[in-house]
């Protein structure tokens, strides 16, 4: 049976480089830092790296859009896709209005999804020049906000969304997942947890160790399982039963760690609301 | 991330356009979906059927078993291979314990309401190379209603219920006690209580006259054959059934269907071949040449759509009723833990923490435009479904570690979450999927989404 072009792409792109690889490959020089104050300081590059990725992918996609080269702005998509996804222990907590714009679900009209439908099930690139610039501008605002000097990521949050985001890699995936008409839910996911990886290790796993080193040694087997188990080629390949069980029992973990990292615990009705970005819009 | 709820995009495979409500198992757009793209179990979050039990109408109340039951016809764990991974669970059928006339499986569905139990999609070893779907039928009543099977085969509920786990959806081998807990449940679901109809079977002072003259119909001896009429397979006093198998010309024997609540039940005979009673009373009228006049043809379908009626067939979800069934669910854990039991306490844990999942998506985050208002309220309740699911989630590590102290001690804690959480949830059900119109709104959203595609 023949894939389509923008399936074997995504296949080889696996296959070649691999996501793990890819993120820790991506990680500072000392990034597993002695203390939580010097991890946040090191997610923040991050962070910048994985927008600027997601903005370069939205450039090309519009690039190819222009040139009506729907295979090309199909990679694109998958491209910034990848930047977009890695980052959600913080887009839903940090930027709560540009994950809404850039990523809303259901919208016909504007972010990833509505151009998703238009280049994968239509195979189409017309009519997709405004929200593709639509999507860049809120973007380019995300990272401009994210490089202001001033902004930081606060560890009590920056636990609960990391927890958080491991514990919807466990949602269940019959529906096709997150990316449904691209069919790439399984970049989606390996993208999460390279995300929730990388805010572990970097801000949490060392301060952790000293405290408790044998929850620390079941959070980094946890990890390692679900990257094992979301290391298929597409999400049909995956068992979701064992992927749903270990991104429960790995948010369980997590959440159970914060007063051993010097956390509040997490109480019923104390989540963020994203109430800082509220204030911040206030501004 | 989020769940996605969809919308078919082919609506042309099903015929119909299809607007729904589910919150598990949507219609399918995704070439990466477990099931095929344009399947639609279609299970109904608003407008849900009825389900009565016998023993609520004696004024007793759910056991044990009971409880086990019913959470168990509500858990994929019990299913093997893509019925598993679908999510699919007996209740993606028989909702409720009704029927499930709009399901529609490609390859599986010759029409909604049809599926071939026997085709390679769950269960390869089961294949018989044939196209024959059946309808799904409803288990009101079921207790009266053996022998059970379309064409009989199964003498007890037990064996039919077992060869559905094992050989329709590829599931383990169960437990004597899974069986005995799920033919508890069915046992109990009742038929709608119908006021035109009395519990022998006769029509009531509020049924229409059409009627009464097709009940005279119905029990007519039929001009080729006086020794039959209708009554004679569907007999009133007998909940219009005669538990026999026969050759009415459909090509084979198949058993006697119920009339009560049959209303709800299309399509009709087993292969859903008629949509409606008047396209039944017609096959029968030329099958047996009865010679009825379209007045008497009307009558007759009066007869059956007074018979087949239920005084309330549907009953809207709400979020309190969400918040009760679970808590009956989960009160399996009052008996499992205690009892080491521990396979029964990670079933528990996957169905209850899944059903919370699919609670939880009822209250659209902060990404879904289409929902105005309410983000604080969404949100406290999405979390609050959270802590619930990794509290189970933590009765299951700590079991599993056999541990049951600790998981005794856990399960205290998903109590206190439960009670804290409940007011979240109500605070924002407005917001929720459980109000129509926001339920539309997203719907309606979700079409136009998928209307980009075409």
């Amino acid at each position: 049976m023949t894939m389509p072009a923008h399936f074997t792409s995504m296949r080889s792109r696996i296959t070649k480089i691999g996501f793990a690889i890819a993120l820790l490959a991506a990680l500072p020089a000392g990034a597993q830092a002695a203390s939580m104050k010097e991890g946040i300081k090191a997610y923040k590059p991050f962070i910048v790296e994985r927008i600027g990725m997601a903005i370069a992918g939205a450039k090309d996609m519009q690039t190819a859009v222009k040139a009506g080269d729907v295979k090309a702005a199909q990679a694109a998509w998958i491209k910034s896709r990848r930047g977009w996804e890695a980052m959600e222990p913080v887009t839903g907590t940090y930027f709560d209005e540009f994950d809404k714009s850039v990523d809303p679900w259901p919208n016909a009209k504007s972010g990833y999804h509505a151009i998703e439908v238009v280049l994968f099930q239509a195979n189409k690139t017309e009519g997709l020049d405004q929200p593709i610039a639509e999507m860049l501008a809120n973007m380019d605002r995300f990272e401009k906000r994210l490089k202001a000097p001033k902004f930081t990521f606060a560890p009590q949050k920056l636990l609960e969304g990391t927890a958080n985001l491991a514990y919807e890699v466990g949602e269940e995936k019959s529906g096709g997942g997150e990316s449904p008409y691209a069919a790439t839910s399984i970049i989606d996911m390996q993208e999460n947890i390279g995300g929730v990886e990388f805010a572990y290790k970097t801000v949490f796993a060392d301060t952790l160790k000293k405290k408790d080193a044998k929850l620390a040694a079941i959070i980094d087997e946890r990890i390692e399982n679900l990257k094992k188990l979301v290391g298929v080629a597409d999400i049909k390949s995956m068992d979701a039963k064992k992927v749903h069980v270990a991104g429960e029992e790995l948010a369980a973990l997590m959440l159970t760690a914060a007063p051993k990292l010097g956390l509040k615990s997490f109480k019923v009705g104390d989540e963020d609301e994203g109430a800082d970005t509220d204030k911040e819009k206030a501004k | 991330m989020q769940k996605r709820h969809q919308v078919i995009i082919a609506a042309g495979l099903v015929g119909i356009a299809v607007l729904v409500a589910p919150a598990t198992a949507s219609p399918v757009v995704s070439k990466d979906a477990t099931l095929p793209v344009g399947s639609d179990l279609h299970e109904e979050l608003l407008d849900q059927p009825t389900e009565l039990f016998s023993f609520e109408m004696a004024g007793g109340k759910r056991s044990y078993l009971f409880n086990l039951g019913d959470m168990l016809f509500s858990s994929p764990a019990i299913f093997g291979g893509k019925a598993r991974d679908a999510g699919m669970s007996c209740n993606s059928c028989h909702q409720q314990g009704a029927s499930n006339p709009k399901l529609f499986v490609p390859g599986l569905s010759k029409r909604p309401g049809t599926f071939d139990t026997t085709g390679a999609l769950f269960n390869a070893k089961a294949d018989n190379g044939v196209f024959d779907p059946v309808t799904v039928p409803s288990l009101r009543g079921a207790k009266y209603l053996a022998p059970y099977g379309h064409d009989g085969r199964f003498g007890s509920l037990r064996d039919f219920a077992r060869n559905v786990i094992v050989n329709e959806f590829a599931g383990p081998e169960p437990s004597g006690q899974t069986l005995d807990a799920l033919i508890t449940y069915i046992n109990e679901i009742s038929f709608l209580p119908n006021e035109k109809l009395t519990t022998d079977g006769r029509l009531t002072a509020k049924a229409p006259d059409a009627a009464r003259r097709g009940e005279a119909l119905f029990n007519k001896p039929f001009p080729r054959d006086a020794s039959m009429s209708c009554a004679t397979c569907h007999q009133a006093n007998a909940a219009f059934v005669d538990r026999k198998v026969h050759d009415i010309g459909t090509g084979g024997f198949f058993k006697t269907k119920t009339l009560l609540n049959a209303k709800f039940n299309a399509p009709y005979f087993h292969d859903g071949r008629f949509d409606t009673f008047d396209e039944v009373v017609g096959y029968f009228d030329k099958h047996y040449d009865l010679g009825l006049t379209e007045a008497e043809r009307a009558d007759l379908v009066a007869y059956l759509d007074t018979v087949g009626d239920a005084d309330k067939p549907f009953t809207p979800n709400t979020v309190q009723a969400e918040i009760d069934e679970l808590a009956a669910f989960v009160s399996v854990l009052d008996v499992a833990i205690p009892a080491h039991e521990t396979d029964v306490v990670l079933l528990t844990v996957e169905s209850v923490g899944g059903e919370w999942r699919e609670v939880g998506e009822n209250f659209p985050d902060r990404k879904d435009t289409s929902v105005e208002g309410g983000v604080a309220e969404r949100l406290r309740a999405r979390a609050g479904v959270r802590d619930l699911v990794l509290t189970l989630r933590r009765v299951a590590m700590a079991a599993q570690a056999g541990d049951f102290t600790e998981a005794a001690q856990i399960y205290g804690e998903y109590k206190q979450v439960a009670v804290a959480v409940a007011p979240y949830l109500k605070a924002a059900e407005q917001w929720s999927l459980y109000n129509p119109v926001v339920h539309d709104q997203h719907f309606a959203a979700l079409r136009r989404l998928a209307d980009l595609g075409k």
